[in-house]
């Protein structure tokens, strides 16, 4: 019996490269476990700190619970998914630049991108995810005037939450090109993304507004799409249906950091090895 | 004895910490993203919410932060890192081996590795975010100094017993380390624990009434939270002997089990490699 040699489809590749990472991150099912507990209890303690505020308060400047655990629970949902599949990109710089070894992901005849999102598939996040989505759940229960949309809006959000933050860690790695290490200074739109997401965008200074609107756009991912699904109206006097479409700037940031990526590769040059 | 040894282990953690300038500016800026979100959040709830008598005014919340922001790296988040590459690689013998006491020649390394990564960064944000923050106009958010100028001996004081406790907070996750012979727990533990237990989420005078009692009467409140009230000047039950005491009592209390901790486990301690 012949085999023909044959490629396998860039999805195949991609489950083989992804149930290999998990079937290794398994190993140690003790680590493994410890890991997502901690996840899981650092994330929800984050809540516990949201909650005391609220109990101080009577409510976060004129914020529901339930809306306030809506946007929490978004944003982390969100990031969770983007930090399982981005973890090449994340490590890209310190261990694919510096050390040189980016040189043979380019002789491979698959895209970069590709073979980056193979590099791990991490389990650990599992822990944010889970409590992300119990604190969204717990706020669409608590939530006064939840729409039945909200059953269309908020995977949509969360998709286009975590293509933002996924292109976020792409423009993490495209800048290692200039910098060779990674450098934690974009740690501030990840998981300084996740910290101001979980706020109502009403409660910042109007350069922080802009910032995540026009800059990140945190607020179209997380913040509208949640009034959308809450049917609660803008306080800044957007009109709500804006909510409904507003996910689909985190594809097109994740596009356009794709072609900036694809140009900072087209420049690459090797640190040697 | 000698103390040579100690201080040798002593300068070269710090001398590491120091190492990293442009580590320093980068966690500048991720600090300064953290205390102005976090500010602006303060802010907005003290302003929609004006009869609620809280425990800290607004300002002093403003202050906590950026207090605790510039101090978190004093926190005692995991082992010191060499000592987790020592139990992966079974280099740990060495440590086992030399003619030291090994409490002090690890807990000499770990006290630099926090001041070598604290110093610097604190100082920078003290600078950015109290004298230049009022120059910019930005007054109102900026650090506020000591209450008077006994809070601000005392309060330097208690930094430093804090200091003390958080390395011996650190020694705990050394010896955890040295147990399970990988590094990853000690951080999986003692990130959430340090972040939430020290203030570093949400100032401790702030949760919920009823836990505030224990909140203070653990360990971690030691050290940042107890030099902060005292710096600010707000009320501690019992005044500010209760908290320099808690402190004390907490780095003999952690220190005496530790050691009895550290001399079982290195009695049968299984070495992998080397």
């Amino acid at each position: 019996m012949t085999h023909t040699p044959r490629t396998l489809s860039a999805l195949g590749l991609y489950r083989r490269m992804a149930s290999a990472s998990i079937v290794a991150q398994l190993r140690y099912p003790g680590t493994f476990a410890i890991q997502a507990i901690g996840n899981f209890v650092t994330t929800l303690l984050g809540f516990f700190g949201i909650w005391s505020l609220f109990r101080r308060f009577g409510s976060i400047a004129g914020w529901d619970i339930g809306t306030v655990a809506v946007l929490y629970g978004l944003v982390n949902v969100a990031f969770a998914v983007a930090e399982t599949l981005g973890r090449g990109f994340e490590v890209f710089g310190g261990e694919y630049v510096r050390t040189g070894s980016f040189d043979r992901l380019l002789l491979r005849p698959r895209s970069t991108l590709l073979l980056l999102l193979g590099h791990e598939l991490r389990l650990r996040p599992i822990g944010r995810f889970l409590q992300g989505a119990f604190v969204l759940i717990a706020g669409l229960w608590l939530a006064p005037h939840v729409q039945w949309s909200a059953v269309l809006v908020l995977p949509l959000a969360i998709a286009g939450g975590a293509a933002m933050f996924l292109g976020v860690l792409i423009g993490q790695a495209a800048l290692c090109f200039i910098t060779v290490e990674g450098l934690e200074v974009v740690n501030v739109l990840t998981y300084g993304g996740v910290e101001a997401g979980q706020y109502p965008l009403t409660m910042f200074g109007r350069w922080l507004r802009r910032f995540i609107t026009f800059v990140l756009p945190l607020a179209a991912v997380c913040y509208y799409p949640a009034l959308f699904s809450l049917n609660h109206p803008d306080p800044l006097g957007m009109p709500i249906w804006i909510g409904a479409l507003s996910p689909i700037a985190g594809f097109v940031f994740l596009g356009v950091m794709v072609l900036i990526w694809n140009r900072a590769v087209a420049g690459y040059v090797s640190s040697g090895s | 004895m000698t103390l040579r040894p100690y201080l040798t282990a002593f300068g070269l953690q710090w001398k590491i910490g120091l190492r990293y300038r442009i580590a320093v500016v980068a966690g500048l800026a991720a600090q300064m993203w953290f205390g102005a979100v976090t500010l602006m959040a303060y802010a907005s709830v003290y302003h929609a919410a004006p009869d609620v008598q809280a425990p800290l005014s607004l300002r002093q919340a403003m202050t906590y932060t950026w207090i605790q922001q510039s101090l978190f790296t004093l926190l005692p988040l995991g082992c010191l890192p060499a000592i987790g590459d020592a139990a992966k690689t079974g280099a740990i013998v060495y440590d086992l081996l030399r003619p030291v006491d090994m409490w002090n020649w690890w807990l000499s390394a770990s006290l630099a590795r926090l001041l070598g990564n604290a110093i610097p960064r604190a100082v920078l944000l003290a600078c950015v975010a109290g004298p230049l923050a009022m120059l910019v106009g930005l007054g109102a958010w900026s650090l506020a100094p000591p209450a008077d100028l006994a809070a601000a001996g005392l309060s330097l004081i208690s930094i430093t017993l804090g200091a003390l406790l958080s390395a011996t907070i650190v020694m705990w996750w050394n010896i955890l380390t040295a147990r399970t012979l990988s590094p990853l727990g000690s951080y999986a533990v003692g990130t959430p624990l340090a972040v939430l237990l020290s203030g570093m989420l949400l100032p401790l005078p702030l949760y919920p009434d009823w836990i505030r009692p224990f909140l203070l009467a653990q360990p971690f409140a030691g050290i940042t939270d107890i030099p902060i009230r005292i710096y600010l000047g707000t009320p501690i039950p019992g005044g500010v002997a209760t908290g320099l005491g808690l402190q004390l009592f907490w780095l003999t209390a952690l220190t005496l089990l530790g050691r009895l901790w550290m001399r079982q486990t290195v009695n049968r301690l299984e070495v992998q490699g080397a």
